[in-house]
């Protein structure tokens, strides 16, 4: 899915979790992170032998969601399971608006 | 690329609010950083999904050692995951080659609302029990 359309995995990933398998909000956002690990490598690895990589620029930005990831992982904790999934709902109808949009 | 310090540090900037994102949703970040790169420092297409690819390894890293402290990941249903990601990744550049209009788009996009319609209304229930 994320070949066929650009997207990242973890918006398909987290409500299979939660919906199919019955994970609770925060476990589907954790493991589906886990997985995004492996599909990253594999795609950055597919564009790199393909020249299509700025390190210099993805270096820039990796400084900096180094220091964000602990903070959104501490965001995620404390937020109650309710609210986690409408948060999350959201955000798919909105990348589901991007994608009707562009 | 030549960079200047303003341009360096709002990327940095960028960065930690994609740290943030993407701990907090367990999703990559892929989906902000590559329009970041392609509207605002003017790189091609395939060059921002080739960085931002590269940028979503360390990021999950991050916030999976973060998650797991507190015992959130489920290591068995990730391998399946990760498994059947890069599978359907390749799969799915196929069919994307081989189908000429945007209708999976539109169907995916269509999926999403209804997924998401879903993830909300159980929110909102589960805040209403407890």
């Amino acid at each position: 899915m994320s070949g066929l359309l650009g997207v990242g995995g973890g918006i398909v990933m987290v409500p299979l979790l939660v919906l199919a398998a019955h994970l609770d909000q925060h476990h589907a956002h954790a493991t589906s992170l886990a997985a995004v690990i492996a599909i990253g490598a594999g795609g950055a690895i597919t564009f790199a032998l393909e020249g299509e990589v700025d390190v210099q620029l993805a270096g820039l930005l990796a400084l900096g969601s180094l220091f964000g990831a602990p903070l959104g992982a501490l965001v995620m904790h404390r937020t109650p399971e309710g609210s986690l999934k409408v948060a999350f709902g959201c955000l798919m109808i909105v990348v589901a608006g991007l994608l009707l949009w562009t | 690329m030549d960079l200047s310090l303003p341009v360096i540090v709002g990327i940095v900037a960028f960065g930690v609010s994609v740290g943030v994102l993407s701990a907090l949703f367990g999703i990559g970040g892929g989906l902000v950083m590559v329009p970041f790169m392609v509207l605002l420092l003017d790189e091609g297409p395939h060059l921002a999904e080739g960085t931002s690819l590269l940028v979503i390894v360390p990021t999950a890293l991050a916030g999976v050692a973060a998650h797991a402290r507190r015992g959130y990941v489920d290591f068995g249903a990730a391998a399946l995951l990760a498994i059947g990601g890069v599978l359907g990744a390749v799969a799915g550049a196929r069919i994307a080659l081989a189908t000429p209009d945007d209708s999976l788009q539109k169907a995916f996009a269509i999926f999403l609302i209804l997924m998401g319609a879903r993830l909300i209304r159980e929110g909102y229930r589960g805040r209403a029990r407890g």
